[in-house]
């Protein structure tokens, strides 16, 4: 490789040679020595220089922790090292928004809550619900309250608020939904909520998922088309720019695409470009980008078991990102340029097994090692039950507690700053990974963008492709999974730990939930103004018939008048349709 | 093994979980074993799939959840395929399923229940051995 012109590089040329030279020697004595000695053809360990970083200018590819490009951190002290972390390890429930939770009814988690004394509602809603499915219809069946709790109308969000009073009001408290598809719904709720409680919009805090590209792609909560879908979107950023400015209007996630079988690449690239979507809904409004930019965030990208790549991809993100925003939307506010929180890097649970479950706390803290080394947020990784369901116990949250703790306190990881920046090798993967995932991006352009990659069935057969191919690994044996396809002989020891302390929340209670939730649903339905219900859902009708009409008011009132989350929806799918899902295979 | 062509198992998805990496794995994984394969996609009632179980007439049924569902919804379609008159359709399951729902699932007609890493070539050799000797190809 020759020294190219016109770059400034750390290295001086003329030691390059000299380098050059002396790996060339050290192939021919030193490795061919060492190999032979060890019967092998070729090293089975790769080795990096300087010569395969020589062409880089070190203040455009990597800089500072807190500037453009971002390589070496989103801050100029890492999320890892600030005392916010600290509480999260503390062990503090629900510093802010606390753990994603639901269970059972409202009436449940809100018992629940108001026991742990929570300050914050981080609501978990079930499968109906995020389809926008009332609980007593069929295809709700089995599914009531089950991976979070029902919503059916307003009634339900009232009953699950009175967990904080007397502790907080909406005001000095966050509240995040994870709901996507009938997002705006479940926010016209908590805007009529803070209404009724004489809190203005403007106070409020919190996040709505509200990231529906991906629910086409990995996580199946769909309910219409990919226009309409993107349409309502557009509802959101531009009603809480104007009403609501605290809000953040969407968590983008790249983690259900990784679990789904992306690889990280994959990930990331269909991320951003779901990413450039969103933001063109804004640009498309008239809105100012740097303004609105406030209020994106990023969940995260999910993580795997290949240490090096994610290391290299938590780095090359944040390089990719701040190029688009800064090169391709012209922001100009730095806080554009990064991806608030979307830094965290972690191992995500599809890396989890069933066999010999207590390696999966190994799993989780070498994601932890990666958090640190990637200058991104870090935890010590989802506690090792998670691959048996929701409910984590609490031995199972001590041990992922206290292995965040022992990377922090006992390991000291946090001591420096992108300990690998400036590693020969981590800088070459880290721009081979960008690559990669720019590539990624420039396919999806390809067939038109994220909306129609999602149409055509593109991402999903990608997706589901490189899910296969990582199967494949594990069946041949190319990919080793301790105690899966490996090392499961007759002498190796099943470990499953006790799991004894009682959890807060009756699974009982779970039993008769759907059956509760039924009669809370009933009852309101009956009690309610059917002509103001009826008359509602007619404006919402003819609202969402005009493309350019915002619908979160229609929705709110609505939702004011009791009508129901699967009510509004069916008139959504009347005028909008609903989305199929192409056969990709 | 030509013989292998004709068994015909229908991957489905009932409820509104919309986890189906695995569902979709496993369908390509027993298609690439010789096994003809269809998959009906996400959010499938119970009776969707027994229609589509008789409609295709498959000898194998694989129902994946993984959303909590499948003490509700895999009895239900096992009794609906009975009911349809798919006395001897096998049916297996898979998904997050905890190890103490496995008796009552296999009690309530399914065979056999195959979590998270589960190798493809152990479940095609389950139906190969389990298949009824009427449904034989």
């Amino acid at each position: 490789m020759r020294h190219q012109k016109g770059v400034v590089t750390v290295f001086d040329p003329e030691r390059l040679a000299e380098i050059e030279e002396g790996k060339k020697g050290w192939e021919e004595t030193a490795l061919r020595e060492n190999l032979r000695r060890l019967g092998l053809s070729e090293s089975p360990c790769q080795f990096y220089t300087p010569l395969d970083v020589r062409d880089r200018d070190y203040l455009q590819k990597e800089g500072f922790p807190g500037q453009y490009p971002y390589t070496r951190g989103s801050y100029a002290v890492p999320v890892y090292a600030t005392p916010f972390a600290e509480v999260l390890e503390g062990g503090v429930v629900a510093p802010r928004a606390g753990q994603y939770a639901g269970y059972g009814t409202v009436e449940d988690t809100r018992d629940l809550w108001r026991a742990e004394k929570r300050r914050g509602a981080n609501i978990a809603f079930d499968l109906p619900t995020q389809c926008g499915y009332d609980s007593d219809h069929p295809l709700a069946e089995g599914e009531v309250g089950r991976a979070g709790i029902a919503v059916d109308t307003l009634q339900d969000f009232e009953t699950l608020y009175e967990a904080f009073d007397g502790l907080t009001t909406l005001d000095g408290m966050v509240s995040n939904f994870t709901i996507n598809a009938p997002c705006n719904i479940i926010l016209a709720m908590y805007f009529a909520l803070a209404e009724k409680k004489g809190v203005s919009l403007a106070k409020l805090h919190g996040t709505p998922q509200n990231d529906i590209l991906k629910e086409f792609v990995a996580r199946g909560t769909y309910i219409f088309p990919p226009e309409p879908a993107m349409r309502m979107i557009r509802d959101t950023i531009t009603y809480c720019s104007e009403y609501a400015p605290e809000m953040n209007v969407i968590s983008i996630c790249g983690y259900h695409m990784r679990e789904a079988g992306a690889s990280e690449v994959q990930a990331a690239g269909f991320t951003f470009a779901h990413a450039i979507a969103y933001i063109q809904l804004g640009v498309d409004a008239g809105l100012d980008i740097d303004q609105f930019m406030r209020r994106f965030t990023f969940l995260d990208f999910g993580g795997g078991m290949d240490f090096w790549r994610e290391i290299a991809r938590a780095r090359a993100n944040r390089r990719v990102w701040a190029r688009i925003m800064k090169e391709r939307f012209g922001a100009k506010n730095p806080r554009s340029w990064i991806m608030s929180g979307g830094d965290t890097i972690f191992v995500g649970p599809s890396a989890y097994t069933l066999q010999r479950p207590l390696n999966n706390l190994v799993r989780g803290v070498i994601g932890g090692v990666m958090g640190y080394l990637g200058a991104g947020f870090t935890f010590g990784g989802f506690p090792w039950d998670e691959v048996y369901g929701l409910g984590h116990s609490y031995e199972a949250r001590q041990l992922s507690l206290d292995a965040g703790r022992i990377l922090r306190y006992e390991a000291k990881l946090k001591q420096v700053v992108d300990p690998l920046g400036g590693s020969y090798f981590v800088e070459a993967l880290t721009d081979e990974v960008e690559e990669e995932i720019w590539d990624v991006i420039r396919k999806v352009e390809d067939v038109g963008g994220a909306v129609e990659a999602v149409k055509s069935g593109y991402a999903q057969q990608e997706i589901a492709r490189s899910a296969y191919k990582f199967h494949r690994e594990i069946e041949t044996g190319e990919r080793v999974i301790v105690g899966v396809n490996k090392f499961t002989g007759e002498e190796e020891l099943e470990v499953v730990p006790p799991r004894l302390v009682p959890h807060p929340y009756d699974p009982k209670k779970l039993e008769s939930a759907a059956e509760r939730q039924l009669a809370r649903l009933a009852r309101v339905k009956k009690e309610r103004d059917q002509d103001r219900v009826d008359s509602a859902l007619k404006a919402v009708h003819e609202a969402a018939k005009k493309e350019d009409e915002n619908l979160i008011p229609c929705f709110m009132d609505a939702v004011k008048a009791y009508a129901t989350v699967g009510e509004i929806c069916d008139v959504l799918r009347d005028v909008f349709g609903e989305y199929e899902a192409p056969s990709i295979l | 093994m030509p013989e292998e062509k004709a068994i015909r198992v229908l991957i489905a998805k009932p409820g509104l979980d919309g986890h189906d990496r695995g569902a979709k794995v496993i369908a390509l994984g027993l298609r690439d074993a010789g096994f003809e394969v269809i998959y009906t996609g996400i959010r499938q009632t119970p009776q969707m799939i027994a229609r589509a179980a008789l409609q295709e007439d498959v000898h194998v049924v694989g129902l994946s959840c993984l959303s909590g569902a499948h003490r509700i919804l895999f009895p239900k379609v096992v009794d609906l395929l009975r009911q349809s008159g798919l006395e001897d359709v096998l049916v297996i399951g898979g998904g997050v399923i905890p190890e103490e729902d496995v008796p009552f699932l296999e009690e309530r007609g399914v065979q056999a229940v195959f979590t998270s890493g589960t190798l493809i070539r152990h479940i095609a050799d389950y139906i190969r051995q389990n298949l009824p000797a009427g449904r034989q190809t």
